[in-house]
C-alpha cells in the first residue's frame, strides 16, 4: 500500500537531515523528491499543525522533531556525525529514534556548566541532572522557546 | 525542556527569568519518555499521538497530575 504525499514528504526530510547531518531546505526537499516547491511548501504547512515539524517565518524547517534545524545548546553526536535537539528531550530522542549509542553536550540551563548524557546499548549509561519544564503540557506549543 | 545541576539552579533560572517554577523529572524518566515519544518516528505510517495516548505516555514515566494533563 502507497502513503500519501505528506507521509512520504515527512519521511524525506527526516532520511536528509539523519544521513547528512543537516535539515533540508524547501528548495533542496523540492529538487531530491521530485515535487514543486509548492508542494512542499504545502506539505510541510499541514506537517506542522502536528507541531512535530515547525517553520520559521520564511517558511524554512525550524524544528522536525527531534532535530532542530538551527543550532542549540543541544549537540547530539552519534559516531562521526551530529546533529542538534531542540531541548533536552528532543537530544534524548535522538538515539531513541535511531536506536544508536549517542553522546549529549548538554550543559546547565542555569550556568552553562557542562553535563554530558551517554546512551549505550539503549541505556542512559551517564549524566546527571534534573530535567525542567516551564510550561504545562497543555500549553508546550504556546510557547514553545520557554517550553 | 532543560537539564540543571540541582534543584536550586532550576530556582535560580526561574528567578532570572521570572517564570514559576514548572514540572520536573529524573534523566532518567527523560530517557524512557524519549524512546516512548520518538521510537516510532520513522515508522512510514507514524501519527502523531492524541491527547489520551500523551498522556498515557506520559503517565507510563511516572508523571501524573494537572502539570501533565492536555485533555
Amino acid at each position: 500500500m502507497s502513503i500519501d504525499f505528506d507521509s512520504q514528504l515527512r519521511l524525506f526530510v527526516y532520511r536528509h537531515t539523519i544521513r547528512t547531518g543537516r535539515v533540508p531546505t524547501v528548495a533542496e526537499t523540492a529538487r531530491l523528491s521530485g515535487s514543486t516547491v509548492r508542494q512542499v511548501r504545502s506539505g510541510l504547512l499541514r506537517l506542522s499543525k502536528s507541531h512535530a515539524f515547525m517553520l520559521q517565518e520564511n517558511g524554512e524547517l525550524w524544528r522536525v522533531a527531534p532535530f532542530s534545524a538551527i543550532p542549540t545548546p543541544f549537540p547530539v553526536h552519534v559516531g562521526k556525525k551530529f546533529w542538534f535537539g531542540n531541548c533536552i528531550w528532543d537530544a534524548l530522542g535522538i538515539p531513541a529514534m535511531l536506536g544508536k549509542d549517542a553522546h549529549i553536550s548538554a550543559s546547565c540551563g542555569c550556568c552553562n556548566d557542562q553535563m554530558p548524557v551517554e546512551v549505550k546499548s539503549g541505556q542512559l549509561s551517564a549524566g546527571e541532572g534534573i530535567i525542567h519544564i516551564a510550561v504545562p503540557a497543555r500549553e508546550w506549543y504556546k510557547d514553545v522557546v520557554f517550553t | 525542556m532543560l537539564l540543571f545541576r540541582s534543584e536550586q539552579h532550576i530556582d535560580r533560572w526561574c528567578q532570572q527569568w521570572n517564570r514559576s517554577r514548572g514540572g520536573t523529572l529524573s534523566l532518567a524518566q527523560g530517557w524512557k519518555l524519549a524512546q516512548l515519544w520518538y521510537g516510532d518516528r520513522l515508522n512510514p505510517r507514524w501519527q502523531p499521538k492524541s491527547a489520551a495516548e500523551a498522556e498515557k505516555a506520559f503517565a507510563e514515566v511516572g508523571l501524573v497530575g494537572e502539570f501533565w494533563k492536555l485533555e
